[in-house]
């Protein structure tokens, strides 16, 4: 008997669905065993070729390929360790408590300390506990948050003056974060920003997620938050799964105009904003709750190149990470179905152009414009959203 | 400058430069010094024995005796005794005592002495640091009684001088014994090693009988495993093609006033009416041809040289060619330890670069080097008959062995290196024209056909072990299986009876249930080992009848000799591998009936 994942296509928002899920799953392999039928596992393939685009979704969504996971004799070890960790899991999710990994790979060696028939389980390195959670993840077509197992998340600094949230916490005590009343200190939103509850002081007019946490700084500390009703986040880099998330519950919750400004380049448009808008192919099963379609490419674009005189220059042979993206943008243009949808040419037609020109152009490059006038970057930002001037 | 122009001309004697030049043939070092002496002896002792048809039987002596005249040097005895034809008075001097005497030179066979160098350099190395020359007993069969003396080389004239000659009684018929003390250092182990020369050449001489005391170890014995006796090929004469101009000159005088015609027929071989017959129609006139050797010029020489190189001529016979034999390399490899399985490969002679050629392979695995995983396997090369131990890497053979996928046959190997693991790799080139990168032959000069052509064997060889190791991987792959289900089932049910709050029924029947599964796993694995096994035996069984006959010269291009040949020690670890295997795999069936 194929135990096929329940999950797809619903919603990860029921808090008990991942231990009845588990157990059913538990179960299943069971009566299978009980049987001596051999039991097989297939879970959802997550990889390019089983995207799929719909731009009315705004996400990419897994395909019909499954990957299957038979119990056989060189399986039963990594379902042995599957279920063994399973069973530390479900035990946080019962008792509200959250780990990081490498807090559960040593949770994993203390019970073994204390049991040792389990030694043979033992992980040699947390990469291999690593990997038995996102098998777990895989079988059970879930992420990891949902098992309260969060990571030492980064990026996602959020500054406003009209921004108020209010967490409940795990004892059901709940926190309300007033955002103007923290000057230029960041709010950092972590762990599952889906439980977060969002209100505005006043309207709030749009949000920006900035890719440089030190450029968004910049910004608050010269004024932005204070003369515009906004929301501003530095995204540090490729957006972390809480950043992916807040943009999201931002989304979702306050219905307001989102931009995302960063660097003009091919690494930038395929790994940080197109994850941003449509989450990413290794995270099919839950780009519906890990991404904000709404989002809109502010700049650098490639016409603000001439029209605001920015500084740009060519891509250098020895930029290993911009040389790999424009290989692999030639190859997103072909078989990345977000670019390839019809809805979203204008960012192709941004990928094309960096490709022809292999010429990039960073963000702070609108400091360029006037040096002497520190809010020049902010003139343009709001100027550019003004006119429409995005993608 | 007046001075040094008119500064006098001298000519030194053979023996003079030899003498001053002596790490050109062996002794470069202290510890090359004795191994090459040793080597010298020993080599002499086969070739005796063999021309004679005599089955050898050598003892061989290194004792360290006291401190050497040089620096940091030891006193090192090193007998080697022969039950050879023995050396008649008259020749003694000359054999030991004079460079560049040789019965062998350029004669055109699979000897192992070729020059007439070895052996009176190491008389001049005793000479030169303990003052002592060589001391020999010799009686032949028709000398009443054995003669002792002690051969001297005269430096100045290449000439041999007998001293202390006397006559004594000998306890055997006919032999020989050499020995020689000279300063160097002993080293037994290692590539350049005494013991890896001597296992090397029991190896490739199945039909020696070896005994040898070496310092700090007991008396050993190695026992011939072939009571045939090599028949030495005749000697073949040289191939047009693999001359230069100059040799084919020279090589014209040796034949007396012949006419041409008659030295190109008796003095080359693959030269026949026909060949003539082609020369002419090549532009040489019939006139030529019928000309004394001495009463043409060298224009006409050359014209002919020439005419001769462009024409399209048989490659040379491969009757001068002699080897080992798969079985007896078979039987013999066995002798160099406790081995686990093994390959021997017997290739056809061949012909490369217009040289006969015939290489032969043996690869084992051996049990008391089990755990060396990480180290190179040893190498041992040979060149007609005699191992070479000293600058490995320049070596054709390395070469060939470094060029074949060795992890194509389940051997670890760097890329690019030589493999990885317990292994011992065998290869002997026999040919009657090696070409050795120095004097002291201590590399072979490898041609791309050579060294294609010992690949080759070595991928035959490779082809054979793999089955071996095959059957191994499987056999411990079954093992590790059956480790994981005894392992991993019983706490995969428990957790997931735990998770479910299963009753201890369910659990029951559920671990009956996945032994019954992962036993078929085990089970279709044992099926895998059992036919990797079959096939083992089958290609043994068909090989079994088609084994060459006992080393016999091959009979040309033609004849079929490359068989191969390749077993496995039944030792009762790999055996009781097996065995374990089988009886865990029957442990894990009767446990799923059981229950």
């Amino acid at each position: 008997m194929a135990l096929e994942s329940s999950r797809s296509n619903k919603s990860h928002k029921s808090e008990d669905s991942i231990p009845n899920l588990s157990r059913e799953m538990c179960s299943l392999l069971l009566a299978d065993l009980e049987k001596a039928k051999r039991p097989v596992l297939r879970a959802t393939k997550c990889s390019l070729d089983n995207s799929r685009y719909d731009f009315k979704v705004g996400y990419l969504t897994p395909g019909p390929k499954k990957v299957a996971t038979e119990l056989n004799v060189s399986s039963v070890k990594k379902m042995s360790r599957a279920i063994f960790l399973l069973e530390i899991l479900l035990r946080n999710i019962e008792t509200g408590a959250v780990n990081t990994k490498r807090e559960l790979y040593y949770m994993s060696k203390g019970e073994i300390k204390h049991n040792p028939s389990l030694r043979p389980l033992d992980f040699g390195s947390q990469d291999e506990s690593d990997e038995i959670i996102d098998f777990i993840c895989e079988m059970l077509e879930c992420y990891r948050e949902e098992f309260n197992c969060y990571a030492n998340d980064r990026g996602g600094q959020t500054y406003s003056q009209h921004l108020i949230v209010t967490e409940t916490m795990s004892d059901g005590e709940k926190a309300v974060i007033d955002l103007s009343k923290m000057g230029t200190s960041p709010f950092q939103p972590k762990n599952r920003p889906q439980k977060l509850k969002l209100t505005a002081k006043k309207k709030i007019d749009f949000a920006i997620i900035i890719e440089s946490e030190g450029t968004a700084n910049t910004l608050v500390v010269n004024g932005f938050t204070k003369r515009n009703n906004c929301i501003l986040i530095g995204s540090g880099g490729v957006p972390s799964n809480a950043v992916r998330a807040w943009s999201k519950t931002i989304q979702d919750q306050l219905k307001i105009p989102l931009f995302f400004w960063g660097d003009l380049d091919a690494y930038t448009m395929q790994n940080i904003f197109r994850t941003l808008k449509a989450g990413s192919a290794s995270s099919l099963i839950r780009n519906s709750d890990f991404s904000a379609p709404d989002v809109k490419f502010l700049g650098v674009l490639p016409e603000d190149i001439k029209k605001y005189d920015l500084a740009d220059y060519p891509v250098k042979e020895n930029d290993a990470q911009e040389v790999r993206a424009l290989k692999k943008a030639s190859d997103a243009l072909a078989n990345d179905p977000f670019f390839k949808d019809k809805r979203n040419k204008g960012l192709a037609a941004i990928l094309k152009w960096l490709l022809t020109h292999k010429r990039r152009c960073e963000q702070q490059a609108y400091f360029t414009v006037d040096p002497r006038d520190p809010i020049m970057p902010e003139k343009i930002i709001l100027e550019k959203i003004k006119r429409g001037d995005y993608v | 400058m007046a001075s040094k122009a008119n500064a006098k001309i001298t000519s030194s004697s053979t023996a003079e430069y030899f003498s001053k030049n002596l790490q050109q043939v062996g002794f470069s070092s202290q510890t090359k010094a004795v191994l090459t002496t040793l080597k010298e002896s020993v080599d002499n002792a086969l070739d005796a024995c063999e021309e004679s048809g005599i089955l050898p039987e050598v003892s061989v002596l290194v004792e360290k005796v006291g401190q050497g005249s040089l620096k940091n040097a030891d006193q090192i005895r090193i007998r080697v005794v022969d039950n050879g034809p023995g050396i008649d008075v008259d020749d003694v001097p000359k054999v030991f005592g004079e460079y560049l005497a040789s019965s062998k030179f350029g004669k055109g066979r699979c000897s192992r002495g070729q020059q007439g160098i070895g052996i009176s350099a190491a008389t001049t190395w005793a000479q030169l640091t303990s003052a002592v020359g060589a001391r020999v007993i010799t009686k032949t069969e028709s000398m009443r009684k054995a003669m002792s003396c002690l051969v001297e080389v005269d430096i100045k004239n290449n000439r041999g001088h007998l001293k202390e000659k006397e006559t004594i009684d000998w306890d055997r018929p006919h032999g020989t014994s050499v020995e020689f003390l000279v300063d160097g250092r002993v080293q037994l182990n290692g590539d350049a090693g005494l013991l890896n020369y001597l296992n090397g050449t029991a190896l490739v001489n199945p039909h020696l009988t070896l005994h040898y005391k070496l310092p700090e170890l007991e008396p050993h014995t190695v026992t011939r495993v072939s009571d045939a006796i090599p028949e030495l090929p005749e000697a073949t004469a040289p191939h047009p093609h693999t001359m230069k101009l100059g040799e084919f000159m020279s090589h014209s005088h040796l034949f007396g006033r012949v006419k041409i015609e008659a030295w190109l027929k008796k003095g080359f071989s693959r030269i026949h009416e026909g060949v003539l017959n082609d020369l002419v129609k090549a532009g040489i006139k019939r006139g030529v041809l019928d000309k004394s050797v001495d009463a043409i010029g060298d224009a006409d020489f050359k014209e002919l040289f020439i005419a001769l190189q462009n024409l399209k001529l048989m490659a040379p016979s491969t009757k001068s060619v002699l080897s080992v034999g798969e079985e007896t390399l078979a039987k013999s490899i066995k002798r160099l330890g406790a081995v686990d399985f093994f390959a021997v490969v017997s290739r056809k002679p061949t012909i490369c670069d217009f040289k006969p050629v015939q290489i032969e392979v043996a690869v084992a695995r051996l049990e008391e080097k089990a755990q060396e995983h990480e180290t190179p396997a040893q190498i041992l090369r040979f060149a007609n008959r005699v191992p070479l131990q000293f600058d490995k890497s320049a070596c054709a053979i390395v070469h060939a062995i470094e060029s074949v996928n060795w992890r194509a046959y389940g051997l670890a190997q760097p890329k690019d290196g030589l493999p990885l693991g317990p292994y011992i790799m065998a290869v002997s080139v026999v040919s009657p024209f090696i070409k050795f990168k120095n004097a002291s032959k201590e590399t072979i000069d490898g041609s791309d056909e050579l060294v294609e052509e010992i690949r080759r064997a070595l991928i035959q060889a490779g082809q054979r072990l793999s089955k071996h190791i095959r059957r191994e991987v499987k056999a411990n792959e079954l093992e590790e299986k059956i480790r994981h289900i005894e392992q991993f089932g019983p706490i995969l049910v428990e957790g997931l009876c735990r998770i479910t709050s299963a009753s201890e029924a369910r659990k029951k029947r559920a671990e009956e249930g996945l032994l019954k599964l992962l036993g078929r796993d085990a089970h279709a694995t044992q099926q895998e080992l059992d036919k990797a096994h079959a096939l083992l035996e089958a290609a043994k069984v068909t090989e079994a009848p088609s084994l060459p006959p006992p080393p016999a010269p091959s009979e040309g291009p033609d004849s079929e000799g490359a068989e191969e040949l390749e077993g496995s020690e039944d030792k009762p670890v790999k055996k009781g591998k097996k065995e374990s295997a089988k009886e865990s795999k029957k442990k894990v069936s009767k446990k799923a009936k059981g229950k």
